[in-house]
Formats: C-alpha cells, structure tokens, sequence
C-alpha cells in the first residue's frame, strides 16, 4: 500500500489557543483531512495548560515556543514566533524522514516558516489566505501595514496555489496580490453542524434568563470588537430597533472598540438594554447562539463570515450586511435577511423585520439550515483540500525538486 | 570540505569591518583547498551570483520591500538566505560540511538547516547587541540578544577574537568556555586555527 499523504499545517492559533477564525478552520479542517486518510502534523503556537504534543482526534498537534519577550509590535512578533516555529517544524520533518508532501500556510502569519520550509525541504507550500491587511484597513496607510501587505503578497507568490474560501476572497486577493487566475482556488469554510446538533433540545430558559428578561427578544452579535466587524453599526441601530421591538442586545467578544461602543451605549440610556459579555466559552456561546432570537453581522469587510455559519447551525436566523462572503452565504429572504453595510437604519429594519414576523424568521432558518448541510459540510470541504493536495503533487512530480 | 559562510556584509557592499574580514576569511579558505560558498545580502552593485579569486558569492534579496526597522528586516531576509544555501546543498549532492555564521542576523537560517539537514554551523562573533546598544534593553535589543542566545545555544562552536569577546560571551550568555575558540584576525596561526575549528565542527554532528 503506498504512503499516505501527509501534510504539514502552520498556524499561530489552534485551539485551545483560539484569536480568530483560523483556529477553528485548521482544527476541523485537519479532523476531518485525518478521516479522509491524510496524515496530519499541525505545528502551532503554546498556550497555558496545553501539552506540547498531543493527538488530537487523529492529528498530530505540536506546540512551539511563541517567543514571550516583550516585542516591539504584533508584526515584528510575528516574525520572531516565526524563527521558532520553522526551527521546530524544520526538527519535525527531519524526524519523520523528510516525509512531509505538502507545507500549507495558514495567513502570513507563518508566512516566514513556510516558505523558509518549502525551500529547505523541497516540498510544495499551499496558502490559505483567510484575510488581507489591505481589506482589514480599508487601504494601505503606513509602512508596517504595507510590509504586512508585502508579506502576503511574498507567501502568495511562493504558494504553489492560494486557498480562499469565498468567491469574493478569490477576487479580492487576486486584485490585491496580482495573482494569475488559475493560481486560486475556491473552497468554502465549513461548520461543525454535529456540535450544535447536541444536546439542541435541553431545555435553556433558566440560561436565559441569565442574559435577558423573558419578555426580549434576544439580537445577538458575535465577533471581534474592531472597526471592521461592524458592532458599532449595531450599536447605533438600537435605538430603531427598540422603537418598534422589545429586545435586548447581547455582544459577545472583546477588542480596542469595547470602551468606546460601551459608552456610546451609557450615552444613549440603553445600558439596561446592551449586555457586553466579552469572551465566552465554546458551551455558553453555543448555547446563546441557541437562545437568538435573531444573530446579527453587520461587518464591513468579510472574507467569510463563519459566524453566520454557526448562526444558521444553533437554527437562529440571521441578519448580515451585504458585503463579501456573507453576500454568498445568504440569500435574501430566502435563508437569511441582507442589509446595506453600514447603515443602521438598514441594519434595524433588517431586524425589526426577522422579530416582528415569526412565520418569516422560521422560514429562513430552516432554508439556510439545509443549505449549510449540503455545502459547508468539513468532510466535503476535506476531500476537496485533498483533492488539491493531490493535484499540487502531481504537477510537482515532474518538477526539477521531484 | 565545502563551507557556506553567511554575512550580512561583504565587499563591495561594506557596512564595517566585517565585509573586509570575510572576504580575507574566505580567500584564504580557499587558498586552503576549502571550497567556499558565501551568502550575503544584495544591494544591487553586483549580480546575483560571482566568482572571484575561487570564493564563489551568492547574493539574496529582501522579498518584503518595506519595513520599520533593521530587525524585521532581517527576519524576512532569512528565508532568502535559506533559500540560496538549500540551493548550494542541494547542488552539492549534501556534501556540505558546515555553516559559519557571522553575527546574529543569519542565525535563524543557520539554525532551522542544522534541524533539517543535520547541518552543524559555527557562530563567529563579531560583536554583541549588548555593546552596540550600550546595556539597552528594550524589546527591540531583547529580541537581537534572544537570537544571539539562539545562535549560541545550538552552534557546534563560537569563533570570537579577542579574549575580552570570550569573556564577555560568557559572562553575557554563559556560554561553556570549551565551546568558544578565540582566534585574533591577523594572528600568526590565523588561518590554521579557523581550519582546525571548522575540521572541528565539520567532523561534530549536529544533533
């Protein structure tokens, strides 16, 4: 029997150490990878509590040092977290003989490392690029963004092929990156519909109650607190909202804007109304999700929109802006309501319209809740990476490396 | 043998006095039947590529174009770095022996090809971030120290020239005094002690 496959992940986060979307994306993504029988190391930064090396539902997980002196900013971090992880992952595949097929990058985050890695070892490097510093500012300002900028654009171009998951990712890093078409690849994000699909029928009103009177209605928002997330567009919807509806308004997740949307909040008399709860835990954000009496994304750039996903998954329906991956999610008053980006008065009426009209928001969850179990299941989107695993490898074999 | 050296100077491109030191380094080597690859850094004077009086130069530029500071930099011209001497070892059908690395700013390539190749390397010193900084300590220094820390907890063996350097490499990172080699430029022996070191580490293994 030949070799199985095996790849080699970089990504700064993998949980329990989870930032932002990426975590859950390689940890479903390389669970599922390992069902389809492909050999998964993902090699990731440490994070208290966790082991340095484990087996994680069929994945080989290690954890490297993620340089803890204080640094001069994120990005000059970056790159020195970078020094160790190719250092261990370099150790790593010497171990195994040199045995790894395919690097695949996560984000320029190890950007540094897989390329470093595709050279020494002579293997093909695939990207994902989950973001762009250029769609996160709006616009490219100042040197360290446009070295940031460059970053990716240097991992785009020692990719052998870049992985996005939207139509609009594709279109967006092609333009950014100057990438020739058939370098990109489209394969959607997935969610995990099993985990929300438990325990879905326990009963969660004394939960609720923890978060809102039983008279609201819960809109609830789920994100970083950052200027490209949109929480302040919601915020300055409430007003409209509570005009027409009884509800209360439940932000979950933290980020430079917090103190600044909280206040906001105090201004307009509504802290009774808003409940800030920063972090949660995997268990109570699935069970808010739940208990949702509609969720909301109103971000202004998006290149996915997980959270809709997940939204759709706990069966709450969903109100997003019509801007980037979320505008192929939904499908307006089909599976889910798209308003203008930001705009509140759109954002509220969006709103209004799912609390108001119960017929309706049972409608549109139940369509997004079928269509996300035929298209953005993690074991198609495993066999579809495979498949470009096994493309890449092809082409490499009559390369000059092979 | 065969030998890659890494510095981030080298004729014509001469920042101090390293440039004029490694090149005097690798002439001689070469002279001593050492074949000699140099990595350097690419300012545009030259080509990518030459060969003069036997040192054959290979010269690497910076992918990422814009930056905030030497040290990033640096970091991003690693890989470059990294990408030339697998190049050289892969051409050489792996019969490289070692890398000498001078300084700390290729120390992160050194380091991640001894992992992958069982490479051994040597850290010569030329100074220390402790004194060109003058005791500074702010995040900036901290992460130079930590990859002159790097570089001499995973080199085979340190090349310093002076013995106040070796004192001081000590004193600093605690470095096991069998493990640095003080070789004054200029020396008598000179270029017989930098042979016998690289025989030295060459015959070491790196793990």
């Amino acid at each position: 029997m030949a070799r199985e496959l095996t790849v080699m992940m970089l990504t700064w986060e993998f949980p329990p150490r989870i930032i932002g979307g990426i975590s859950p994306h390689v940890y479903h993504l390389s669970k599922s990878l390992a069902r389809n029988c492909v050999k998964v190391y993902v090699v990731t930064c440490d994070f208290p509590g966790a082991a340095q090396h484990e087996v994680v539902d069929g994945v080989e997980v290690f954890r490297i040092d993620s340089y803890k002196n204080p640094s001069p900013d994120f990005a000059t971090w970056v790159y020195l977290m970078n020094i160790n992880m190719q250092k261990e992952a370099a150790a790593l595949a010497h171990c195994i003989n040199g045995g790894v097929d395919v690097f695949h990058a996560h984000d320029w985050l190890v950007a540094n490392a897989g390329i470093g890695l595709k050279h020494v070892f002579r293997k093909p490097l695939l990207a994902t690029m989950h973001s762009t510093e250029i769609g996160r500012r709006n616009g490219i300002h100042f040197d360290y963004e446009r070295m940031i900028h460059e970053t990716e654009a240097w991992l785009t171009y020692e990719a052998w092929r870049v992985v996005c998951c939207s139509n609009y990712m594709v279109s967006h890093v092609r333009w950014a990156f100057g990438l020739p078409e058939d370098k990109l690849i489209m394969i959607p994000n997935g969610v995990d519909i099993e985990a929300y699909a438990k325990n879905s029928n326990d009963d969660l009103s004394d939960f609720r109650r923890r978060f809102a009177l039983p008279e609201e209605k819960i809109v609830l928002f789920v994100g970083r607190l950052v200027y490209e997330k949109g929480a302040h567009v919601l915020v300055n919807a409430i007003p409209k909202v509570l005009e027409k509806v009884n509800a209360k308004f439940i932000i979950v997740g933290n980020g430079y804007m917090k103190e600044q949307l909280s206040n906001i909040v105090k201004n307009m008399g509504f802290a009774h109304k808003v409940m800030f709860t920063g972090f949660v835990d995997d268990e109570t954000l699935k069970k808010l999700q739940r208990c949702a009496d509609v969720s909301v994304v109103p971000s202004l750039f998006e290149p996915f929109g997980i959270v809709a996903l997940e939204a759709i998954a706990a069966k709450s329906p969903i109100v997003v802006s019509d801007t980037g991956g979320l505008s192929e999610i939904v499908e307006h008053d089909v599976t889910g309501v798209k308003v203008y980006p930001e705009n509140p008065d759109s954002l509220a009426w969006g709103i209004t319209k799912v609390l108001l009209d119960e017929a309706y928001a049972d409608k549109i969850k139940t369509n997004a809740y079928s269509k996300i179990q035929e298209k953005y299941d993690w074991n198609k989107i495993a066999q579809q990476t495979k498949a470009v695993y096994e493309n890449i490898l092809k082409e490499y074999s009559k390369s000059f490396w092979a | 043998m065969q030998a890659i050296i890494f510095s981030w100077e080298y004729p014509p491109r001469t920042v101090g006095h390293l440039a004029d030191y490694v090149r005097e380094l690798a002439t001689q080597l070469v002279k001593n039947k050492v074949k000699i690859h140099v990595v350097t850094y690419h300012d545009f004077l030259t080509g990518e590529y030459e060969e003069l009086e036997g040192v054959k130069t290979y010269r690497v530029t910076n992918p990422v174009r814009t930056h905030i500071g030497v040290l990033t930099w640096v970091l991003t011209l690693n890989q470059e770095v990294e990408r030339a001497a697998s190049n050289i070892y892969y051409k050489s059908n792996a019969q490289v022996n070692l890398i000498d690395a001078h300084d700390w700013h290729f120390i992160s390539a050194a380091v991640t090809l001894k992992k992958a190749f069982g490479l051994p390397f040597l850290y010569s010193v030329e100074s220390l971030e402790e004194h060109r900084s003058h005791g500074a300590n702010s995040p900036f220094n901290m992460a130079i120290k930590s990859i002159e820390w790097l570089g001499m907890y995973e080199a085979e063996k340190l090349i310093v020239k002076s013995e106040w350097m070796r004192d001081e490499v000590y004193r600093l990172y605690k470095v096991p005094l069998e493990k640095v080699k003080v070789i004054p430029p200029k020396s008598v022996n000179w270029i017989k002690n930098i042979l016998e070191t690289y025989q030295n580490v060459a015959g070491g293994k790196a793990f």
